[in-house]
């Protein structure tokens, strides 16, 4: 079902590795992110951890956005979409490479991100952070369902790149609630069980999107 | 008759909404009803010309 | 615009808003804690099922366009998600105006009016695409694939606002008239104006219908003309 999954991910890898291209826009991005947040709410104060939590949502959404865009816009302009479309490659491999590359590279600007929000915030490195994790890779995993689903707008649109957020931010709400609420309570020193409502819903959000991108993608995929 | 004010607005508010869309509704309707037209008619006269040497060929 | 269809349906629409005005001023007694604001509630409520109703139709109608693949489905939920937009910005203002009086405020991060925001902002995107995109089949399925995907989102939305909301406990009191309409008359009165919105939102709609049909027409005579006009350019 899946065959062709792993050359179509280690193609996206190889172009990477090369040229670095999507990790330095997408790293330095979130950085800035990080930057605005800690300079309109100061670095300390009592509602640290939710100023925290959010800034490290804010970079996520916006950056992954921006990444999937990139990413889709140099298949188009390389016309490498239309030799997939023309292999024998099911579409619905074709998003499950394009899921896991994303989601690769998202894990990557969120470890820089999240290194960075500990010395911003003057967090700890500790179990807080390691608690985090699961909670910021659910998250990403469904922002990156959505953005590999919906980036397909890009470059059939005029200003498809301004769209791309339009469409996915509404749709990432629910997401975004459970991931600002659950890292915040995280990084507020909680433990995880305060947060398994969030984290349940993360996990349904995810099921939910990766398995409508998996079933939808041959239509939003395939030119005229 | 506290707050009437605000039930007007809310009430008033609604059927102007719905008659602003109708409105616009009805002038899209009419612009494409004119572009057919004249659409029509352009056809028509692209196949007249077309349409008559053809004859003229047939006919003797 | 002028068929039998479309008079018939202007005229249901034209007598049951009449008949739902008629008992919202004039039948329905006033409710006793809000006074005649509640009132407001009587058309709040309807236009809010209209906008739900309307977003449904739009992710049933792309699931058939994705499945038949006529061009009738994709116009079908175009229109639709229109309608959409504009009852939901109606619930928007409604309920803004409802709430200054009863609540002393314009707005409030209630969970409701919360869901409402976020589905106004979801279809606004959805309708923001279409304007910008050019009405080809390509754009027709993506927008097929995001309202199927829009509509899917509306529960989780509902779940996630709702424990959002509730862990902070909510400020303000919840609205009276959304759960206890005491008198039978009340009920009478709202079902007339579900039964009159419904009729209005299916008159709009095969107004809007006609004119999207309409725009297939065109482009299809100006694709023959261009072709006439190069056959001839030909010759």
């Amino acid at each position: 079902m899946l065959e062709g999954f792993g050359p179509l991910v280690r193609k996206d890898l190889r172009l990477e590795l090369r040229s670095g291209e999507s990790t330095v826009a997408l790293v330095s991005l979130s950085l800035l992110i990080l930057v605005v947040m800690v300079l309109a709410f100061g670095p300390g104060g009592a509602r640290r951890a939710e100023v925290a939590a959010g800034a490290l949502w804010v970079a996520l959404i916006f950056a992954g956005t921006l990444g999937a865009n990139q990413a889709l816009l140099a298949e188009r302009e390389s016309g490498c979409i239309r030799g997939l479309l023309l292999s024998p490659l099911e579409p619905a491999t074709i998003y499950a490479a394009k899921l896991a590359v994303a989601m690769i590279f998202m894990t990557e600007a969120g470890v820089a991100v999240l290194a960075v929000l500990v010395l911003f915030f003057n967090l700890e490195f500790g179990a807080a952070l390691a608690r985090l994790v699961p909670v910021f890779l659910l998250g990403a995993l469904g922002l990156a369902a959505l953005c590999t689903l919906l980036a397909t707008v890009c470059g059939r649109v005029r200003a498809g790149a301004m769209l791309l957020p339009v469409l996915v931010v509404p749709l990432f709400t629910p997401a975004l609630i459970a991931g600002c609420k659950a890292s915040a309570a995280l990084l507020a020193g909680q433990p995880i069980g305060a947060v398994t409502t969030w984290l349940k819903l993360l996990a349904a959000f995810d099921v939910l999107f990766v398995t409508a991108g998996y079933l939808l993608f041959e239509h939003v995929i395939l030119e005229d | 008759m506290e707050h009437f004010g605000y039930l007007f607005a809310a009430y008033s508010i609604i059927f102007i909404a719905i008659g602003l869309y109708a409105i616009f509704i009805g002038r899209r309707q009419a612009r494409l009803d004119r572009e057919v037209a004249r659409l029509e008619a352009a056809l028509r006269a692209a196949q007249q010309p077309a349409a008559s040497p053809e004859q003229h060929q047939s006919g003797p | 615009m002028k068929g039998p269809v479309s008079i018939a349906l202007a005229a249901a629409s034209c007598l049951s808003m009449l008949a739902a005005l008629f008992m919202v001023f004039v039948y329905v007694p006033t409710e006793a804690e809000q006074g005649i604001v509640q009132r407001i509630f009587y058309f709040h409520l309807p236009c809010a099922w209209v906008a739900f109703l309307a977003f449904g139709i739009v992710a049933v109608a792309g699931a058939l366009y994705l499945w038949l693949g006529h061009r009738i489905w994709d116009d079908l939920s175009y229109a639709s998600a229109e309608l959409g937009m504009l009852f939901c910005t109606l619930v928007l203002i409604t309920g803004s105006i409802w709430a200054k009086p009863i609540w002393g405020t314009w707005w409030t991060w209630d969970s409701r009016l919360t869901t409402t925001f976020i589905l106004w902002l979801l279809y606004g995107g959805y309708l923001l695409l279409r304007a910008l995109a050019d009405d080809t089949d390509e754009i027709a399925r993506f927008a097929a694939v995001l309202g199927i995907v829009g509509v899917l989102d509306v529960p989780i939305v509902i779940i996630s606002v709702r424990l959002w909301r509730t862990i902070h406990p909510a400020v303000l009191l919840t609205r009276q008239g959304e759960h206890g309409l005491e008198d039978p008359r009340m009920v009478a009165t709202l079902l007339v104006a579900l039964g009159a919105f419904t009729m209005v939102f299916v008159w709009l709609l095969w107004l809007r219908l006609a004119t999207l049909r309409l725009r297939t027409r065109v482009a299809a005579l100006r694709k023959d003309v261009a072709l006439l006009d190069l056959a001839g350019a030909h010759r």
